[in-house]
């Protein structure tokens, strides 16, 4: 499996623009966007919970090279909480419901956008994080807080 | 997106952040996008995890629960 690189970020984004997904870039692959700098495996989306958003997802996912079977496609139009997808040219996680985030909706009026990619805030990622609370979480936390805080000095007016 | 700040605020909150840290955030601030994704994603084999090319789960505490039973103590997913 390769590892997610800025053009699969930007297939994701064009693919998902193109079908109106609704969709965030969460955990630390969302904090990456924003200018943190760490490593993280993982390409997570937090996803809306709707019946439009879970069609147009499989149609953005299908046409991003992903090999869904129609059992697999059913879990996503039915908004299963967390979706693991390996089975296209890069990984990427689905989150309909990411601990520590009330609404789809307040995180996106809350989001960031980088370049068109559409991204979580930071508090939102870290109170995804603290919600979780496993031990890859915890080791992060005290480096993502102090990045909130440079971030909210370089994005102050 | 622009937030309100005192400036005197800045320099009290900036000498909080131990100095490496701030150092590392001034100069991914400098690096345009693509190359902070080119750093920042990885990909290392993960035991169990990476064996599937599908999962899914009903709910977030029942893939916890999975992480917890299945993946090892190691990859940092369960509970210590």
């Amino acid at each position: 499996m390769a590892t997610f690189e800025y053009k699969q970020a930007e297939e994701v984004r064009d693919a998902f623009e193109k079908n109106r997904c609704r969709y965030l870039f969460i955990g630390k692959s969302g904090a990456i966007h924003l200018g943190f700098p760490d490593t993280t495996q993982d390409a997570d989306l937090f996803v809306e919970k709707s019946i439009r958003n879970g069609e147009s997802l499989v149609t953005g996912l299908e046409q991003l090279g992903f090999a869904m079977t129609p059992e697999q496609a059913a879990d996503i139009r039915g908004c299963k909480v967390f979706i693991q997808l390996k089975n296209g040219s890069f990984d990427l996680d689905l989150i309909f419901a990411p601990d520590g985030i009330e609404k789809f909706e307040d995180a996106w009026n809350r989001r960031v956008d980088v370049k068109g990619f559409h991204v979580c805030n930071l508090d939102d990622i870290i109170a995804s994080k603290i919600a979780s609370d496993r031990p890859k979480d915890r080791d992060s936390l005290p480096r993502l807080h102090s990045f909130g805080e440079y971030w909210r000095i370089h994005n102050s007016k | 997106m622009k937030i309100t700040m005192d400036e005197k605020e800045r320099p009290e909150i900036l000498s909080k952040i131990p100095p490496d840290w701030l150092a590392e955030f001034e100069a991914a601030s400098r690096r345009p996008l693509e190359q902070r994704m080119k750093y920042a994603f990885i990909k290392t084999y993960r035991p169990v995890m990476d064996d599937a090319s599908y999962r899914s789960f009903e709910t977030m505490a029942e893939y916890r629960e999975w992480c917890r039973r299945e993946l090892p103590d190691w990859l940092g997913y369960g509970d210590i």
